[in-house]
């Protein structure tokens, strides 16, 4: 049994930029680290490695330069990485885990929490159709395995992460025939002034521009997808423009041929480890919805839990790194009683605020809810419908909480990370208020029930 | 002018559900009948329960209550549906041998009603559900239960009763405040959204009863939460067919409990409950235990109910979990639930106290206490269940 318990100063969940820029400062001071990643290798989403020996040439952007500074690093220091682990319960100095097919405890004296964000799902008519993928889901296939998804690529959504998905697609020799951006570029030239004052933000702009512009590809504003169709997989999508709100002009719509569609409407902070904690957030509808709330160096409302990156609301790899930095300070003050320095605290704060200048003008557009029709899924893993939802609120009443018991949505395999962000403006055409907190229950990830029997104790 | 209803009821769980279907059968179409509950309908212990509907062969007047609630269940399939009713019978199951014995204790009280349960040998046992441990002494399968799924089914009698009349409400979120009393006779109640009148208020609010008795400023209700974790399966991995019970559960579950439910230091029990569920998921209960109103996991408890269910179906160890949960059951001091009027207070009715049996004795609690307000003869001999009985 234990060899199934893991001891360590600090464990962290989450090997992306701000786990491993927390890891790899605390290693060097000198503490035990051990981080859980759910992923193969190292990296998080934004800097994901293929498997090992897998070779592939995907041109990066230059805010990737960090990334491989920030994996170097890591693999370097004396941090254990537990990779393919699955948290599934956590209490204040306790992480239960399943690796390995066994069921694993990491006892360590703080925790830094930094899981990640998920994909914003918008249902629209054949978002459920095989080849319909979220804009991570590609970029996993992508850039995580090597897959080519498809010969003729749509891409839809709002904000920065279109860019990534599209010359993620065409390195992989895809035909990207549209790349639709749902804000109108009016209201992008907002995080202008953001890009441009921050010098890898306006690099990494033009160098997007430029892997387009040599693609051929041109980014519509004000446009959309409003459904997509085909035998068994997606072979045809409609398109069209969409109102400064987002609504669909249907006079717009035209058909274009395609076989995989990648939809990115933004993020959500995958917050489930900390309100299990009983940490305290907030809504934030900039920042992606409910974040974490924490005090000017990293710590959140529970003694012990520090958190870096989008769990404190969405901000990017540039925010995530200064914030894990931030958070290694932090502990290292309380355990060593060394300062925080003042730059590190100055670089979390520059970068939070140009990051929140530019998601300010992609924040999801509440018309975007529009292009659900009666008859779509809303919640994919119980089959509901959006009118079964819509009546299960008329009914049960207008929250999270009885639209779920309501109608089964939210309550299967993914609790709700998919549909839930979305559900309750849906089901209720409560259009972006502030939704309610969602509650979570043990397992936080779907785990074995031998895993949950055969949980370490101590 | 303040807000009038000629009835509300208090509470959108299975209990209050029912007594609006029933009040709205049974009363003139032009009745106004309000559903109050400070949170959704069946947001609380109906949405956080099992869904048995298990025919309970003690006595003669238990057997009637059950069997009786179960074909009206049946009856309400039939008509409007939505609510993953699965007949599936169940199996009653032992690991030991001397338990054997208890089968044919079991299905003799069937018999002595007329009604029938088979007992099963081991192959047998294994040609019905080839996913069971093979090494069990076999089963007893009464085929008169059934599963159906809660908080759908509360948003089915709700349906069916505003079809039946329109002047049925149901108002979620929506929080009683304050009861009014003119004397001896309940005058309405206060609610966050405002004062409303009516001559009748049922109490349907579960293990919050006694917090509704008491702004009535009536005496404490002999109502305690027991607590269940409950855990569920991911989709197309349940390992059973029929919905499962331990032979020892009937006496575990519905005999009188050997502790003080005001204590909070119930060390608690479990018993195997696995219900197949339409998706294919499996459910798994249950655990009992007084720890007042309490809702976080027992991981102790659950860990010991997932054993017990591995040790039944051994496929289980390698089920995908999705979630565990904790329900509150509103347990009644002498195992047996309120359902009439409250003697102290006219006007005031109560339907609550049904433990675990509550989604299996709804229909007919809703149906009772609906004939006992429209003055009509009940179906069954209700006078176990005033909640006289606790009146000196």
């Amino acid at each position: 049994m234990s060899g199934n318990v893991l001891d360590a100063d600090v464990g962290i969940v989450g090997a992306g930029p701000g786990g491993m820029a927390a890891a790899a400062a605390l290693a060097a001071a000198g503490l035990r680290v051990v981080v859980l990643d759910e992923a193969p290798r190292a990296g998080g989403q934004i800097f994901r490695q293929l498997p090992e020996g897998a070779h592939a040439h995907l041109a990066e952007p230059p805010s990737h330069d960090a990334g491989h500074v920030l994996l170097t690093a890591f693999a370097q220091s004396r941090v254990q990485l537990v990779s393919g682990a699955t948290v599934w319960d956590v209490r204040p100095g306790r992480l239960w885990f399943e690796h390995d097919g066994a069921s694993k405890l990491l006892r360590c004296q703080r925790i830094v929490l930094a899981p990640g964000a998920y994909d914003r799902c918008i249902p629209f008519p054949g978002w459920t159709l095989p080849g319909v993928l979220t804009a991570g889901a590609l970029q996993v296939m992508v850039r995580g395995f090597g897959v080519v998804p498809g010969q003729r690529a749509l891409v839809v959504g709002s904000g920065p992460l279109l860019l990534p998905t599209v010359t993620a697609l065409l390195a992989a020799g895809v035909k990207v025939v549209a790349a639709l951006e749902a804000s109108s570029r009016w209201r992008a030239l907002r995080a202008l002034p953001a890009v441009l004052g921050n010098g890898t933000r306006a690099r990494e702009a033009f160098w997007y521009a430029r892997q387009l512009l040599r693609a051929g590809v041109r980014l519509q504003w004000g446009w959309t997808v409003f459904g997509c169709e085909g035998d068994g997989r997606v072979q045809r999508a409609t398109i069209g423009k969409v109102d400064a709100n987002g609504r669909p002009r249907r006079d717009t719509a035209r058909t274009i041929d395609v076989d995989v569609v990648g939809a990115g409407f933004g993020l959500v902070p995958s917050i489930e480890l900390g309100l299990r904690l009983g940490c305290r957030a907030q809504w934030n509808a900039v920042r992606g919805g409910h974040c974490l709330v924490v005090d000017g160096e990293q710590r959140t409302s529970v003694a012990g839990v520090f958190v870096a990156g989008e769990i404190a609301g969405i901000g990017g790899s540039a925010v995530a790194i200064a914030e894990g930095e931030l958070a290694a300070a932090a502990i290292l003050r309380e355990v060593k009683g060394t300062a925080v320095p003042s730059a590190v605290v100055q670089r979390v704060q520059r970068e939070r605020r140009a990051a929140d200048a530019m998601l300010a003008a992609f924040a999801p557009l509440p018309g975007l809810h529009e292009l659900a029709q009666p008859d779509t899924i809303v919640c994919r893993c119980e089959d509901v419908p959006l009118a079964r939802a819509q009546a299960a609120a008329a009914l049960h009443g207008d929250s999270l909480r009885a639209i779920k018991v309501g109608c089964r949505a939210g309550m299967g395999p993914c609790q709700a990370r998919i549909c839930g962000p979305s559900l309750q403006a849906l089901a209720c055409g409560q259009h972006y208020r502030a939704m309610d907190l969602p509650v979570v229950q043990v397992p936080l990830k779907v785990v074995r029930s031998a895993t949950i029997v055969d949980a370490p104790t101590g | 002018m303040a807000e009038t209803a000629d009835l509300i009821v208090v509470g959108g769980g299975i209990i209050g559900c029912s007594v609006v279907h029933h009040l709205a059968q049974l009363l003139d179409r032009s009745t106004r009948i309000l559903l109050l509950d400070r949170g959704p309908v069946a947001g609380a212990t109906s949405g956080s329960c099992m869904g048995h509907l298990m025919v309970t062969p003690d006595d003669a007047q238990e057997y009637a209550f059950t069997a009786r609630s179960v074909q009206l269940w049946r009856e309400l399939n039939e008509r409007q549906g939505g609510f993953d009713y699965n007949p599936t019978g169940a199996l009653y199951l032992a690991d030991d041998p001397t338990d054997v014995e208890l089968f044919a204790v079991l299905q003799q009280q069937f018999a002595e009603h007329g009604d029938r349960a088979d007992l099963l040998d081991p192959r047998q046992l294994r040609e019905l559900e080839p996913g069971l441990a093979h090494d069990l002494p076999g089963a007893l399968f009464y085929a008169g239960d059934g599963v159906v799924l809660p908080m759908l089914a509360c948003g089915a009698m709700l349906r069916e009763a505003q079809r039946l009349n329109q002047h049925v409400v149901v108002r979620p979120h929506c929080a009683v405040t304050g009861i009014d009393r003119d004397g001896d006779r309940i005058r309405g109640v206060r609610t966050e959204q405002g004062v409303i009148a009516a001559p009748i208020v049922v109490n349907a609010t579960g293990v919050w009863s006694p917090e509704l008795a008491a702004m009535a400023g009536q005496p404490r209700l002999p109502i305690h939460p027991r607590a269940g974790n409950l855990v569920i399966t991911g989709h197309h991995v349940s390992p059973i067919r029929t919905q499962l019970l331990e032979v020892g559960y009937i006496r575990f579950a519905h005999s009188a409990a050997k502790v003080d439910p005001t204590r909070t230091d119930d060390a608690g029990g479990h018993a195997v409950n696995m219900q197949p569920q339409t998706n294919g998921g499996c459910l798994i209960g249950s655990t009992r235990q007084f720890r007042g109103m309490d809702r976080e996991l027992n991981r102790e408890l659950l860990h010991r109910s997932l054993l017990r269910a591995q040790r039944y179906a051994p496929g289980l160890a390698d089920a995908p979990i999705v979630r565990t949960w904790v329900g509150l059951r509103p347990y009644s001091i002498d195992k047996h639930p309120l359902i009439g009027p409250w003697p102290l207070l006219r006007g005031l009715w109560i339907a609550t106290g049904h433990e675990g049996l509550g989604i299996t004795l709804a229909p007919i609690t809703g149906r009772l206490l609906a004939q006992q307000i429209a003055g009509q003869p009940t179906d069954i001999d209700h006078t176990p269940y005033l909640p006289a009985r606790f009146v000196q």
